[in-house]
């Protein structure tokens, strides 16, 4: 098994599309993983009707940018500890800087910005347009460490084995 | 007729009949991942379907906590809408979420509590709860902008 620092960013990329579609809901909603440069990730999720909050006004539901962000910074923190941990998310806060519109993708990126023993903290944002944010997310997670993350979990990201994550 | 219905009539609507059912058949969103709600002598009782599609662990299985988000978030604000003094229609300006639990493959549940209503803001406090109200597996807490329905239109997409 490699470890951590031999892992390329193609590698990575690899391991985080099995991760987004080993998850049913992303999975289903397309969510595809553009480029992963650890501790930073960035998706893209292709515009599907069933993504609208308000039929009438062309608006994106809210959640799906917190769906989203909860993805993207939790992605993030896979990529960003010296080997990869199972971490439920603690807390997610969103701020919506504008609305976004139906008929658009969802462009957004996450990275770590500090790791301590028990905690990860990610930040991320979603676009539709560059340089007009749509979203920005802090999400915090927290640290199993090894002892509670399933044998071979790194492994299964990595095909190294037969998934079964 | 509901085809023609503009945002303030929808609103009016929604406030006079209680007709949850039909706003909620507006918001594909919430339609997908399974929402539904029922009037009780407590307020509004805000129900999750546990679909397969909403799983975002497949390990344990646990729902994705990005889709409990959009649950309490489309909990709130319809919450809001039939809560508020006069007809507004709410827009979400930030939402913080508290995972208190790993949410399962099960039926899941919510209420709102309005803590403020202003002349232009408003903070809506959910809880949501699978076996028992007293065990939350989340708490999220919202802010919302309070729009003239009549103006409601007029979002500044330059903005």
């Amino acid at each position: 098994m490699n470890s951590g620092d031999e892992r390329t960013p193609e590698a990575w990329q690899a391991a985080l599309t099995r991760f987004v579609q080993v998850i049913p809901h992303t999975q289903a909603l397309g969510l595809e993983v553009m480029e992963v440069a650890p501790p930073r990730v960035t998706m893209r999720l292709p515009w599907h009707d069933d993504l609208l909050g308000d039929s009438q006004r062309g608006l994106v539901h809210g959640g799906v940018l917190s769906m989203l962000l909860d993805t993207l910074c939790g992605s993030a923190v896979l990529c960003g500890l010296p080997e990869p941990e199972v971490c439920p998310t603690l807390d997610l806060r969103v701020d919506h800087y504008r609305p976004a519109l139906a008929g658009h993708g969802l462009h957004g990126e996450a990275w770590v910005v500090r790791s301590s023993e028990s905690v990860v903290f990610t930040e991320g944002r979603v676009w539709q347009q560059p340089e007009r944010i749509v979203a920005r997310g802090i999400g915090n997670f927290v640290r199993l460490g090894p002892r509670n993350t399933p044998s071979g979990f790194a492994a299964a990201l990595f095909g190294e084995v037969s998934a079964n994550v | 007729m509901f085809e023609t219905f503009t945002a303030s009539q929808w609103l009016a609507h929604t406030r006079e009949h209680g007709d949850l059912a039909a706003w909620l058949a507006l918001v594909p969103y919430a339609r997908r991942i399974g929402v539904s709600a029922e009037v009780d002598d407590h307020g509004v009782l805000f129900h999750l379907a546990p679909q397969q599609g909403n799983v975002g662990n497949v390990l344990l299985p646990a729902l994705h906590g990005g889709v409990v988000a959009a649950f309490m978030e489309t909990a709130a604000s319809l919450d809001l809408m039939l809560a508020t003094r006069e007809p507004r229609l709410p827009k979400i300006i930030d939402f913080s979420i508290d995972f208190l639990q790993a949410a399962r493959l099960a039926p899941t549940q919510a209420r709102c509590r309005l803590l403020r209503e202003g002349k232009r803001m408003a903070n809506v406090q959910v809880t949501a709860w699978q076996q028992s109200e007293a065990q939350p597996v989340a708490t999220a807490r919202l802010h919302f902008a309070l729009a003239d329905p009549d103006d409601a239109s007029l979002i500044n997409r330059n903005a």
